[in-house]
């Protein structure tokens, strides 16, 4: 009897025990978090607060400025060309995305479907490293050519060009994946109203089927727009060196967020480090800021389809 | 109007064929290019060679038996060697060996001008020279622009080499696929167990109240975060730890830095693939288990884990994956510089680093590059043909699909 409850008491503190453990363990991953705001902001804001060789960086000049180099670190057209890169792979890869993801829901025949899923599934488990290696030694070649043959001289294809091609390869698997689940889910009975009423499979698909699925694709784009802004290394090997813009044409070499971080990172201490964790700040606030306003929109379109 | 209609149907229809086609065609265009250059390049000694290129001077007796072999063309029998016509990085002709023999001397020479001891292998080389003393005690010249022939039968003949530079020429990924080793492993012992931990106690303990909210959505924002933020984290805080917990003061980061920094961001990962792992096990199992009176933890450890073991299987793949392909972080947090000794305190490159560094210089080696990236494309699709068939086995086993 005594032996039972000395058991139970035992089992009593093993079961505490193991639970704060694992709770500690849940504590530490989610402070890493904070631990990632804390540190970048610590160090990003450095080159504002303190004196390298007598100066300072004023923060109104780098965010808004119009010249990158080691005299002057100002990033304002650094931001805009990041988001016209992003918005302009987007706006390629959105399309051919959904049209991909409703021929894989919808159309396709299930073996085929397959085929295509598993396509998708290795394109989007293909590590950036290696689309970089693509886009620097395929695509560029082949935007150069393209360049040549309009006439226009290219930086040996480094470009605004590649580097929407580049990440438009990265974020279709995304968006598809994300597509594929949209079109899966919706109700099978708003499908069959619609063929009920005597429109045909195709016009069913792309007049109801897709309306219904707005709110899944959005949410979609929403983690694409997040990839392509993140994106570092594959970027960082066609985008180029601007240093000076905002550069808006496909064939003049551009420069983002990421591949400012990662270009050129050689020295452990000194301006041009810290002021990488600066960027680092801009780009997570831009990332943040971008996903607030699209969720916003995203909300609206879904309260539209839901009503 | 009916046929319009057919019309219209058949050319949305088809731009959905052409849309589904363009993903085929890119996979088809990384594949095809990334074989064609990379494959020629892909050889053993690639894989297992050194990649500092290094030089030496030697000097030798010829055996005093000859050392039969009639498998190479251009074969030296008293030194156990072969040669073949080949070109250096710079294109430069050179002679190159193809073959050292296990009885040839060559395999233990000393370097006359720094004493070291040098194994003369396949893939070393020379663009000048080799001094050489006949049976007769006469000098003679054989030169590299003489080509492979000629210089294998000189050698033939000779008694002693007097005089002879050796090139290695390196670029060898031996040293890289060790380091991509240290990391995989480093990782799954530091980051995996964080990560299974907190699955287990968001998915089976946690109670429902605001505290557990606010840390899953703290966890949740992890996912959004870009790689190369992980890296920065590396670089500002992880390099320190790493460098207080091995006692050196070296400049910059090292392995373990590297470890502690993808343990970080393989965290939401491994978290996400272990709960949908938990999710597949029956509810029946835990609530038959507690009305036994078996308590929370035990059914968590003893029925739900076990049941669970396969999808966290997946987790692990899924990790060694991340690790395999992450290019940006590691760039911050161990750095750029290849190394063929490679120590937990030391730095190196991982493969997809390595890929970063022979790009990232004036002149890129695309072929290197994509040799690396087959390997990487290999284990990585081949980890994920894996995951897939594992979440296959498991609906079948608890869904009966």
């Amino acid at each position: 009897m005594i032996r039972n409850r000395d058991n139970k008491n035992k089992n009593i503190i093993v079961n505490k025990t193991v639970k704060s453990f694992l709770l500690l363990a849940t504590v530490l991953s989610a402070s890493i978090i904070l631990l990632i705001i804390w540190q970048i902001t610590k160090n990003g804001l450095k080159p504002f607060l303190t004196f390298y060789d007598g100066r300072k960086i004023n923060f109104f000049h780098f965010i808004v400025g119009t010249r990158y180099s080691t005299t002057n670190y100002q990033i304002g057209f650094i931001i805009i060309n990041t988001l016209y890169v992003v918005l302009l792979a987007i706006l390629v890869s959105v399309p051919i995305s959904v049209l991909t993801a409703l021929f894989i829901a919808k159309i396709a025949n299930k073996h085929f479907s397959r085929i295509l899923t598993t396509v998708i599934e290795v394109l989007a488990a293909i590590p950036s490293i290696v689309y970089g290696v693509f886009g620097a030694g395929y695509v560029t070649i082949i935007v150069k050519n393209l360049g040549n043959a309009l006439g226009i001289v290219t930086a040996g294809g480094i470009s605004v060009l590649s580097s929407v091609l580049v990440l438009t390869m990265m974020i279709l698997p995304t968006i598809t994946m994300l597509s594929i689940t949209a079109f899966k889910s919706v109700p099978r009975e708003v499908e069959e109203g619609s063929l009920a009423l005597g429109a045909s499979k195709i016009q069913t698909y792309f007049n109801v089927t897709l309306k219904a699925a707005v709110p899944g694709i959005f949410a979609g784009i929403i983690l694409g727009v997040g990839r392509a802004l993140g994106e570092a290394t594959a970027v960082s090997m066609v985008a180029g060196n601007l240093s000076s813009g905002p550069s808006f044409s496909l064939f003049d070499p551009t420069r983002t967020l990421t591949s400012t971080i990662l270009i050129g990172f050689k020295e452990t201490e000194g301006l041009d480090y810290d002021i990488r964790f600066s960027i680092g700040m801009v780009l997570i606030a831009i990332i943040l800021l971008v996903n607030f306003i699209l969720n916003y929109f995203r909300k609206r379109i879904s309260d539209k389809y839901e009503n | 109007m009916k046929t319009k209609r057919i019309i219209r149907d058949s050319v949305l229809k088809g731009i959905t064929y052409i849309a589904s086609f363009i993903s085929i065609i890119i996979l088809v265009a990384i594949l095809f290019f990334i074989f064609a250059k990379g494959s020629k390049g892909l050889t053993w000694d690639f894989i297992t060679g050194d990649n500092e290129p290094k030089s030496y001077t030697i000097s030798i007796l010829s055996n005093n038996e000859l050392i039969e072999n009639d498998k190479y063309e251009n074969y030296a029998k008293r030194f156990g060697v072969a040669f073949e016509d080949s070109v250096n990085y710079d294109k430069e002709p050179v002679v190159k060996i193809v073959f050292v023999d296990d009885k040839s001397p060559l395999h233990s020479v000393i370097d006359s001008i720094t004493g070291e001891k040098v194994s003369v292998s396949e893939g070393f080389y020379f663009t000048t020279f080799i001094e050489i003393v006949d049976d007769n005690g006469n000098t003679d010249y054989i030169y590299a622009r003489e080509g492979a022939k000629v210089a294998s039968e000189k050698l033939a003949n000779a008694k002693k080499i007097k005089d002879w530079a050796l090139s290695y020429e390196g670029g060898g990924i031996r040293g890289s696929i060790i380091t991509t080793v240290y990391l995989v492993v480093l990782t799954l012992l530091i980051g995996f167990p964080i990560g299974i931990l907190t699955a287990v106690y968001l998915h089976e303990i946690a109670p429902k109240n605001r505290f557990i909210n606010i840390l899953r959505s703290f966890i949740d924002m992890l996912t959004g975060v870009p790689s190369i933020i992980y890296g920065l984290l590396g670089a500002a805080l992880l390099i320190p730890v790493s460098q207080m917990v091995l006692q050196t003061d070296s400049i910059g980061g090292n392995v373990l830095s590297g470890a502690l920094t993808l343990s970080i961001m393989i965290l939401p990962v491994v978290i996400k693939a272990t709960e949908s792992a938990l999710d597949v096990v029956p509810k029946d199992y835990k609530l038959a288990s507690l009305a036994l009176g078996v308590n929370e933890v035990q059914t968590t450890f003893k029925v739900i884990l076990p049941n669970a073991m396969p999808g966290i299987l997946s987790a692990a793949l899924l990790t060694i994956g991340r690790v395999i392909g992450e290019s940006a972080a590691l760039i911050y947090a161990i750095g750029t510089s290849i190394k063929d000794v490679v120590s937990i305190d030391g730095k190196g490159t991982s493969l997809a680093v390595h890929i970063w560094s022979v790009m990232a210089g004036e002149n890129p080696n695309v072929e290197v590059a994509t040799s690396i990236a087959i390997i990487i494309l290999a284990l990585v699709l081949v980890l994920n043909l894996i995951v897939k068939y594992i979440s296959h086995r498991l609906d079948k086993k608890f869904k009966g699909v």
